[in-house]
């Protein structure tokens, strides 16, 4: 067989899980007496994504408007004359994959909306930081291959990402420290988990981030330092320190953290080796802003406007033109399943989501359209938490039935056209 | 009923076949390029009279796509306003929203560069783990074919190999599964070994220096990585962005790295970059005529210039450990880098050449000089390296300086006044013919990259097809084509898209032995981040990643091995 023949081929599937952005792919997935059952794994968080899913019967949710069920043509049509009525629409959640967002962006140009995901703050943080100063960052397989300290700073990603520790490497037999970085201020230290290293420091999170770059810069902070100036003195002596860090547990102006983080890690780097590892960008939220980001070349929070590309870090919080009335209609994306349900506000409201998120839209003035899962009911696109790799993911059951959030959003942008026309 | 166009009246330049500035038509049907049987008519003609034709352009080395231009984009947003506005949204129903500059957006890339009269581009540098993004970027430019050359050579699986004396044929077969992998077009190696060695905190690499943990040398890797492409028959060689980048006294790295090649074939990549010497002053000069005479000494190699233009860009380079040495010089002082999956790494700087600088005006006149210097033109390739020496869009400009004396000693006088009066370029009076753009920037790089059917005019060639109306200024000539054909459909008429297709996708699939497979299974399970089996992008899902574009496969040649 030829090479262009053979790599052609269908290829072995493992099953990605979708449902935190670690999209682990060594597990697998069984059906258990109607359920999916997770195998070779304890994760809490996949077992929850999985308990949405029915593996004995395709799901029989139906498109409604206003509460009354119709077919999805007739949804379509629906949601396509609350977009066309509407003067600033908002698109939100963003649960969907690579797919889903080349989609959605040629709506949002057609609209002129303004797009946030649902974890539209904490993706924010990462991304202001990056803006003003640049960063330096590493992915899972150096850190496996290759760390010999990791330092969490201000929570234990494990508590939300459960396979954490395992991709990072540890407990493989290598000799990789672990610290989770605490400031006294946190409400109560993270549970310790096995083999972590709790240091904490007097003060909050932006004085205690701020105090372990001034010590890793070798500038005078006396007494003052406690044990950071311990930490210091081993991020130094590392032979590949990792600073991971979880944007979605930082507080309101979260990014000046991210950016001590930066230095601390720019510094290390002018005679040692060091990274950041930030962990977020799940549910759909990193995957749509590096896809707007490449079609457009401006990430999100940003809206096509009469005057041009407006790009508002700020302006363009989602949460912020809800609470101010500044939009007039949202299209909610929530395919997963595990992002929150579509706000309760009193706006014309289509959401395109997993069937569960359809009791929460009711009422004058909505439209719900249930779609596939990727990972679930069809093959999709994510972007691994690190930004560098892009995992596939496949369907567990050949066809749920249900139309992916792409098809639902291509054939909406053509009956706006049509409304338009 | 089949449409046939003729272009009537028009001046062919096809370097490929031999044609130079002939008056004849140019008929096309079904996508291609054909002749019109005696007696029967076209159904559509257009008269070129007063045009030069020539085939779509094709930029070989172009970071388009992929994981470090998203991250300048992410970098960059205040490149993407028009002074306190925003960019204007397109006035062309046809385009979606998309800015430009130095850090397009995917569909402004496609959109630019077919309004220039390009054809294809291809992304340089893709790693793997990173190559369904890369092709999914390049599935979102629109119009242009596209494919992408693979990293090697600073995986760490490449270089334990080489250091352990692994047999090389399974080193070869580690390559040629990679390149089927990732649905490469060939292969690139950046800074070899040095991005490894970064992750191991060393701070510089020679050509015969050892990487300080897996002892071997870039020699060894530059030499293993050419004859492996040689053996599996890639048509593409090697594709080299060498040793000590921006260096002053590199050219020394760049011969060494030439030699390491014992006549094996490769393609130096944005030499410019890689040409300085240590004289003068300011221990920086130009060492732009020992490395064209090196070039002109080896037929063996090919070579991009990476031309720089003066003004504000992004430097994105998967040059990790040179980026990092560059990183003070950001301008505005941000940058980004990564290591990343065990196999490369990224570094993205910020950059404004200006030209009153001493050594950014020398810069421009080394990337010059290499252009005049090196006596055939089949094996250079007209590139800035973009975004990194400038963006894309600057290409009619430089082919403005060029082919005009008189224009390029103007610019030339405005320079630092150490460069202006001392340049050795001020000395060379070549003025690069239409026929040696042609070759440089359409036939050459289909040749070098075993493209058959493309960059040239003849009778089965794909029409992409490139009319330019005759104008003394030649960037004007050059900016804004007056037609300009994608596989046979009109796609840009004077400067606007006037139809948005999907370009297709450029790879090879050498043949290899697929036993290799056993040991890259057992080395990702123990070091990697991805389950083996998810790592080969199979045809349905690239054809998913590149928006259902179609597959181009390009041919192997015979290997005798």
């Amino acid at each position: 067989m030829s090479a262009l023949k053979s790599s052609s081929g269908p290829v072995a599937a493992p099953w990605t899980c979708p449902f935190c952005p670690l999209l682990c792919d060594s597990f697998g997935v069984a059906a258990e007496d109607g359920s999916w059952v997770l195998t070779g794994s304890a994760c809490g968080r996949a077992r929850a994504g999985l308990s949405h899913f029915s593996a004995a019967v395709a799901p029989t949710a139906q498109p409604h408007i206003d509460g009354v069920a119709c077919d999805v043509e007739a949804a379509i049509a629906a949601a396509a004359r609350l977009l066309a009525a509407s003067r600033q629409p908002l698109f939100g959640g963003l649960g969907t994959d690579v797919a889903g967002a080349r989609a959605l962006y040629a709506l949002a140009c057609r609209t002129g909306a303004v797009c946030d995901p649902a974890g539209g703050a904490a993706l924010f943080h990462g991304l202001r930081a990056l803006q003003d100063r640049g960063a330096f960052t590493t992915t899972l397989a150096e850190v496996r291959t290759r760390a010999d300290l990791i330092v969490c700073v201000g929570s234990l990603p494990s508590e939300r990402y459960p396979e954490f520790l395992r991709r990072c490497g540890v407990g493989e037999g290598g000799a990789v420290q672990v610290v989770l970085l605490q400031p006294m201020s946190a409400a109560s230290a993270d549970p310790a988990a096995e083999g972590v290293e709790l240091v904490r420091f007097d003060g909050d999170l932006f004085d205690t981030v701020a105090m372990l770059a001034a010590c890793v810069a070798g500038r005078a902070v006396g007494d003052a330092a406690g044990s950071l100036g311990a930490l210091a003195a081993r991020l130094h002596a590392a032979r590949y320190a990792v600073l991971a860090y979880e944007p979605a547990q930082l507080p309101p102006q979260g990014a000046l953290i991210i950016e001590a983080i930066n230095r601390v890690v720019a510094t290390l780097n002018q005679r040692s080796r060091a990274a950041a590892l930030p962990l977020g960008g799940g549910d759909g939220a990193s995957t749509v802003n590096a896809v707007f980001t490449w079609l457009s070349g401006l990430p999100l929070r940003t809206r096509a406007a009469p005057t041009g590309l407006e790009h508002e870090p700020l302006r363009f919080d989602a949460n912020r033109l809800l609470a101010d009335r500044a939009v007039d209609a949202l299209l909610w994306i929530a395919s997963f399943g595990t992002e929150p349900p579509p706000p309760i506000i009193d706006l014309p409201r289509i959401v395109l989501g997993h069937p569960r998120f359809a009791a929460a839209v009711q009422g004058a003035a909505t439209v719900f359209i249930p779609v596939s899962t990727p990972g679930i009911g069809s093959a999709g696109h994510l972007f691994r938490t690190d930004g560098s790799v892009l995992m596939p993911l496949r369907a567990l059951r050949g066809d749920d039935g249900l139309p992916t959030v792409a098809n639902v959003l291509k054939r909406l942008t053509r009956a706006l056209q049509g409304a338009n026309a | 009923m089949t449409t046939t166009l003729r272009l009537r009246g028009g001046r062919v330049i096809d370097p490929t076949n031999g044609v130079d500035a002939e008056l004849r038509d140019v008929v096309v049907r079904d996508g291609r390029i054909v002749t019109l049987p005696p007696g029967e008519a076209a159904t559509e003609e257009i008269d070129i009279s007063g045009c030069i034709v020539m085939a779509g352009g094709i930029d070989m080395h172009t970071h388009i796509g992929g994981g470090k231009v998203n991250l300048a984009r992410l970098l960059m947003p205040e490149l993407q306003r028009a002074g306190p506005n925003p960019i204007a949204l397109p006035s062309n129903p046809l385009e979606l929203a998309s800015c430009g500059g130095c850090t397009p957006g995917t569909l402004a890339t496609g959109y630019r560069y077919v309004e220039m009269g390009y054809t294809a581009a291809f992304e340089p540098a893709m790693m793997a783990c990173n190559a369904r993004h890369t092709h999914m970027e390049m599935g979102d430019t629109p119009i242009l074919d596209h494919g992408a050359y693979v990293m090697l050579g600073n995986d760490e699986l490449f270089l334990e190999m080489l250091s352990r004396g692994a047999d090389f044929q399974q080193i070869r077969d580690y390559v040629g599964w990679t390149i089927n992998a990732a649905k490469a077009m060939g292969v690139k190696v950046v800074n070899p070994g040095g991005i490894s060695a970064f992750k191991f905190n060393q701070r510089k690499l020679d050509v015969d220096e050892n990487h300080v943990h897996w002892q071997v040398t870039p020699r060894q890797v530059v030499h293993t990585l050419a004859k492996a492409l040689r053996e599996l028959g890639v048509p593409h060689p090697l594709h080299i962005h060498g040793s000590n980048l921006g260096v002053a006294g590199n050219i020394q790295s760049t011969l060494e790295t030439i030699n390491a090649l014992e006549g094996l074939p490769a393609h130096l990549t944005h030499v410019q970059f890689h040409a300085y010497g240590t004289e003068g002053p300011k221990k920086f000069s130009s060492a732009a005529l020992q490395l064209a005479e090196a070039v002109n000494a080896h037929p063996n190699v090919s070579i991009d210039v990476g031309q720089i233009m003066f003004g504000q860009t992004v430097t994105a380079s998967g040059d990790t450990m040179r980026q990092h040495a560059q990183s003070g010089l950001a301008s505005p002082h941000k940058w980004i880098g990564a290591d990343i999956e065990c196999e490369a790494g990224c570094g993205v700087v910020p950059f404004r050449y200006r030209d009153q600088n001493f050594v950014n005006a020398l810069q421009w006149a080394i990337g010059l000089e290499i252009f005049l210097l090196v006596n055939d033109p089949w094996r250079v390739v007209l590139t800035t390296d973009h975004p990194n020496g400038g963006p894309f869009t600057s290409y009619p400009h430089l082919i403005r300086l060029l082919t005009d004396r008189s224009f390029r000693a103007e610019q030339l006088a405005k320079l630092h006044p150490d460069v202006a009066a001392n340049a050795a370029l001020n000395s060379i009076t070549r003025e690069l013919s239409f026929y040696e753009i042609a070759i440089m920037t359409r036939a050459a790089p289909a040749r070098l990259l075993g493209l058959t059917d493309r960059g040239h005019l003849g009778v089965g060639a794909a029409a992409d097809i490139s009319v330019y109306r005759e104008d003394a200024d030649r960037e004007a000539m050059f900016t804004t084509p007056a037609y300009v054909f994608k596989d046979g459909t009109l796609v840009a008429r004077a400067g606007r898209i006037t139809a948005v297709s999907v370009g297709g996708t450029h790879f090879v699939a050498p043949d290899y032995d697929r036993g290799i497979e056993t040991m890259l299974r057992k080395h990702h399970a123990a070091q990697g981040g991805v389950n083996f089996d998810q790592l080969a992008i199979g045809h349905d899902e690239l054809c998913g990643c590149c928006n259902g574009g179609r597959l181009l496969p390009a041919s192997c040649f015979e290997t005798t091995s």
